[in-house]
């Protein structure tokens, strides 16, 4: 078989530059605002994905990782008590006003007390083991790199937070957090720093399961129980997944993304749909003498809608080339982007769909092609 | 009725028109370009209609390859009636009976002529082989062996207006049909064109149908029949046809 579109293809390629170009310049616009979306939004389950938690047990209704409520202490037990859960250790969430060594202005932080044992679960992923020791400190605070400027302190310093002195005695990456500062400690600091004197329990218990797998289950189990007061539980996933959808839907972002798909879509196809229709109309007179020859009509559309095909895979080999480039010239300069499977799963599926409507649209101007006119 | 007095008479004509009239209508002017017409054409030979531009001899080559539909009467190719054949089976019949050469060479810039041979019988439902077998042996009958991995912009207008007729005749058509296929050539490569279509004739006894206003074209063809108006003023046979005609007159 003459491979008729991909030998135009190759041989026309300035004419099919245009669409090409089009086609990866959507996809790209449309993955790096996902990529930019999931990142920033994903910082607000930063605390849930850093750690090697496998269920999260919290205040009922709980909408986000950063909007929980003191729980019965004495839950751990509780959690404990069940047969698939092997360590359980409480996380304590405080919202601090933040004074630093320099004049900032008023600055909230999350400070985030956490277990400082070697095999602490919470930010197992993101603190190194040497920074969690030195969280023992009495007033220890380690806080993100990429909020030294806006918290105006410098290793070493110490500053205020409610009120109360701390100190920093190290700096992280990966803590960066939305609306806010990320500020870690012991738990011992972290009750030391909480204000309001209603908060007697911890914020969230997080529990390590000998099976990862049973997360589920095993959240669905402990839900049940009402004797030590208003509690549910979570599998890190779920929770992660609340977290991030709240941000996204609270904030309109989500819609945002929806819109620039959409806007997207248009301008890629209106530029790609013009550009195959110019190149179908180039041909015209070779198709319709095809078509005399006795070539269907099918025949012709299929090879239009496979030169859409080449457009759109060309352009989603350039958008995903400079589109890594980016992200990874991103993630150097502490931009959070992220991109997962289905993100970049619907990124594919916008191109090749938008290169299937020009393709299709394209095909209508075979009509064109009608080999009579070729007889005057 | 009417289908059964083609299969009696002794040896059917490869084409028919009956009665073939052909009007277009532009606004509110409507022009009749094929008036009543009557033709048969026989196998074997290179018939000519030649005729002033506007007479209506591109009109009725698409009326008798199928291309377009007539308004009255019928066309009969190879016993079937034209008019009766929708669209898929007209494309159908013409895959498997018709070649075309037309009065631009329309070839795809970004093949090369062995290619351009090829692809029609790609979609014949021949094999790969069979495929290249036929275009490798029609590329020599049109003198073109040598320059078949060349592209268009390549080859010489004659050489394309040759590639163009290996493509037609690679199909091994019953009818072959040419639309002015020297008007765009010079002199030497218009001979080498019309040679090649009347060998096509007689070797293969393939009807070969070809519109011209090239005179150059009259004296090579085995009949020439002269259009005017939508209908045939003459129709004339050279010395020696190349086939009995049954006492089939007019």
């Amino acid at each position: 078989m003459v491979a008729l579109a991909r030998k135009t293809l190759v041989y026309e390629w300035r004419r099919f530059l245009p669409a090409i170009l089009a086609v990866g310049f959507a996809g790209l616009l449309q993955l790096l605002q996902i990529a930019l979306v999931l990142g920033i939004f994903g910082s607000t389950s930063l605390y849930i994905t850093g750690s090697s938690a496998d269920v999260w047990v919290g205040f009922p209704g709980t909408q986000s990782v950063s909007l929980g409520r003191a729980i019965n202490a004495d839950l751990q037990s509780r959690v404990l008590m069940d047969p698939a859960v092997e360590r359980v250790e409480p996380y304590l969430w405080v919202d601090g006003d933040w004074r630093g060594a320099h004049e900032t202005g008023g600055v909230s932080v999350f400070v985030s007390g956490i277990d400082t044992r070697a095999d602490g679960l919470m930010y197992s992923r993101v603190l190194s083991p040497a920074l969690r020791a030195r969280l023992a400190e009495p007033d220890a605070i380690v806080v993100d790199r990429s909020a030294m400027d806006q918290l105006g302190v410098d290793i070493g310093q110490t500053a205020t937070i409610n009120g109360r002195q701390v100190r920093v005695v190290g700096i992280s990456t990966g803590l960066r957090a939305l609306g806010g500062v990320n500020v870690l400690c012991s738990l011992d600091t972290a009750r030391h720093l909480d204000s309001d004197p209603s908060d007697d329990g911890p914020t969230y218990l997080v529990a390590k399961l000998r099976d990862p797998a049973q997360a589920e289950a095993v959240a669905a189990r402990l839900r049940g129980d009402t004797a030590f007061g208003p509690y549910t539980a979570w599998s890190a996933r779920d929770f992660a997944n609340i977290s991030v959808r709240y941000w996204l839907f609270d904030t309109g972002a989500g819609a945002g993304v929806l819109f620039l798909a959409g806007i997207v879509f248009l301008v890629g196809a209106a530029i790609t749909s013009q550009t195959l229709i110019a190149a179908v109309n180039g041909s015209v007179r070779e198709y319709a003498t095809l078509n005399a020859l006795g070539v269907g009509v099918g025949a012709l559309r299929k090879v239009v809608l496979e030169q859409a095909f080449w457009v759109g895979a060309l352009g989603l080999l350039g958008a995903s080339v400079l589109g890594i480039a980016l992200m990874l010239l991103a993630r150097s300069q502490d931009v959070p982007v992220v991109l997962n499977v289905t993100a970049a799963l619907a990124c594919i599926i916008l191109v090749m769909g938008l290169a299937a409507v020009s393709g299709l649209a394209a095909m209508r101007s075979l009509r064109r092609a009608d080999p009579a006119t070729l007889l005057r | 009725m009417q289908a059964a007095t083609v299969i009696e008479s002794a040896r059917p004509p490869s084409l028919r028109a009956e009665h073939v009239s052909k009007a277009f209508v532009s606004g509110e002017q409507r022009t009749q370009v094929l008036d009543g017409l009557t033709l048969d054409i026989e196998a074997g030979e290179l018939t000519l209609i030649s005729g002033p531009s506007g007479c209506g001899k591109s009109t009725l080559l698409a009326v008798l390859s199928g291309l377009q539909k007539v308004d009255g009467g019928r066309v009969c190719a190879l016993g079937s009636e034209l008019g009766q054949l929708d669209l898929r089976a007209l494309e159908r019949f013409r895959l498997q009976h018709t070649g075309f050469v037309f009065q631009g060479f329309n070839l795809f810039p970004a093949l090369s002529a062995f290619e351009q041979v090829e692809l029609p019988l790609n979609h014949m439902g021949l094999s790969r082989e069979e495929a290249r077998c036929r275009a490798q042996q029609s590329l020599e009958e049109v003198g073109l062996a040598h320059r078949m991995r060349l592209r268009p912009s390549e080859l010489s207008g004659g050489e394309k207006q040759r590639v163009a007729i290996a493509r037609a005749l690679a199909k091994r058509p019953e009818l072959l049909f040419a639309d002015e296929p020297t008007s765009a050539l010079d002199a030497a490569n218009g001979q080498v064109i019309i040679d090649i279509l009347h060998r096509i004739a007689r070797n293969h006894g393939t009807t070969v149908l070809c519109v011209s206003h090239d005179p150059r074209l009259v004296i090579h063809a085995d009949r020439v029949l002269a259009m005017e108006d939508g209908r045939i003023l003459s129709d004339r046979r050279s010395q020696a046809p190349a086939t009995d005609s049954h006492g089939n007159p007019s």
